[in-house]
């Protein structure tokens, strides 16, 4: 086996030309495992057929041609697929991977009409953020991106936050003071700010997304922490960094 | 604005101007304009200069904070989507803090922060 291949095929950086730091590529294998677990609204396969997707957005013509028009309703067409999921998830995930600076609460309620349910359109995107992240690592360093994982069986658990209200976000969150024992420990290591909040519909999706972005990014009081450096990137390197990506996709974090 | 922050403790005053504009004077952040280079060219159409531009990146932090630059813009990558898909508005507290560079650098004007700032 090659060694691309071999780097492909098991998540495994220690072929890698740089040193991948330890705690980073273990948490890219917790959050490859649980992208093909069942979900709280999707099963692994459709979670991977979301993977698949995320992935096949990059290179839809349909996408490009709707990013480069003046307004993203302007045009109208097919999308490039590579899974047989539904249409309004087809768009979906299209939409928020490759002009996720013009989304509006229009695009939302879209979804919900074309018959998502809004806990389904936030494990979605708490999904395409997993892959996203991982993938964009792997060009990152200029390495061949890791083969998705094979899903595995079970039934998605379908649990709701009973403390989940409207008002936020355009998608319902739940307050730290309005979390129940079943969520109890979604914000642990967290300060529960509106980022954290966002996936929160979804409990699973705010821990396992923040595990990453802890190594990825900085644990949260590690951020404020200016009178140390954690890593070799410095705390103005990193924000400056971070305030990059923020400005190139017009996000206003 | 934790890049503002960063600037008081160590008593930088960081150009988020440059930093936003991506005019490549780097804002008195080591290493600015090859992290925005770094960045920039990772969103081309193509990407027909990201090997150069992480070349020089390596060459200019090295290769541990090269992994390190690479994890922050993966994330970052994600929390841009999480953030615009979920329509998760900035806290009022932060809004007020960056309400002058915000107005002055254009990010108000985005069309993903109707109704978030």
């Amino acid at each position: 086996m090659s060694v691309e291949a071999a780097m492909v095929e098991s998540l495994d950086y220690r072929l890698s030309p740089l040193p991948v730091r330890d705690d980073l590529a273990a948490a890219q294998k917790r959050a490859w495992a649980r992208l093909a677990a069942p979900g709280e609204w999707w099963s692994g396969a459709v979670r991977i057929a979301i993977a698949e997707e995320t992935r096949a957005a990059e290179t839809c013509g349909f996408c490009r041609e709707r990013k480069a028009a003046l307004s993203p309703y302007a045009v109208t067409g097919a999308h490039e697929t590579a899974t047989d999921l539904p249409e309004v998830l087809v768009e979906t995930v299209h939409r928020i991977r490759t002009d996720p600076g013009r989304l509006t609460r229009r695009f939302y309620e879209e979804a919900l009409a074309g018959g998502l349910s809004d806990a389904e359109y936030v494990e979605t995107v708490g999904v395409m953020a997993t892959v996203i992240a991982i993938d964009s690592f792997c060009d990152a360093m200029g390495l061949p991106r890791h083969s998705l994982p094979a899903p595995l069986a079970g039934e998605p658990r379908r649990r709701r936050p009973a403390g989940a209200k409207e008002g936020l976000a355009w998608v319902p969150t739940v307050a730290p003071e309005d979390l129940t024992e079943a969520e109890a420990g979604m914000y642990d290591g967290l300060s529960a700010v509106n980022i954290h909040r966002a996936l929160s519909l979804v409990p699973a999706e705010v821990v396992g997304f923040f595990d990453m972005d802890s190594v990825h990014y900085l644990p949260d009081g590690q951020l404020r922490d200016y009178g140390t450096e954690y890593r070799a990137l410095t705390h103005a390197q990193t924000e400056f960094l971070a305030g990059r990506v923020s400005v190139i996709n017009r996000c206003v974090y | 604005m934790l890049l503002r922050e960063s600037g008081r403790h160590t008593g930088d005053d960081y150009d988020l101007a440059a930093m936003a504009a991506g005019d490549g004077t780097g804002g008195g952040v080591a290493a600015a304009a090859a992290l925005t280079a770094y960045a920039d060219s990772f969103y081309e159409e193509g990407r027909a200069g990201f090997a150069a531009a992480r070349d020089r990146l390596h060459a200019e932090i090295g290769g541990e904070a090269l992994v390190d630059a690479a994890g922050v813009l993966a994330i970052f990558n994600a929390v841009v989507r999480v953030a615009d898909a979920t329509g998760i508005p900035l806290e009022e507290q932060k809004a007020a803090m960056s309400a002058d560079f915000r107005g002055a650098l254009g990010i108000n004007d985005y069309p993903a922060a109707a109704g978030k700032v």
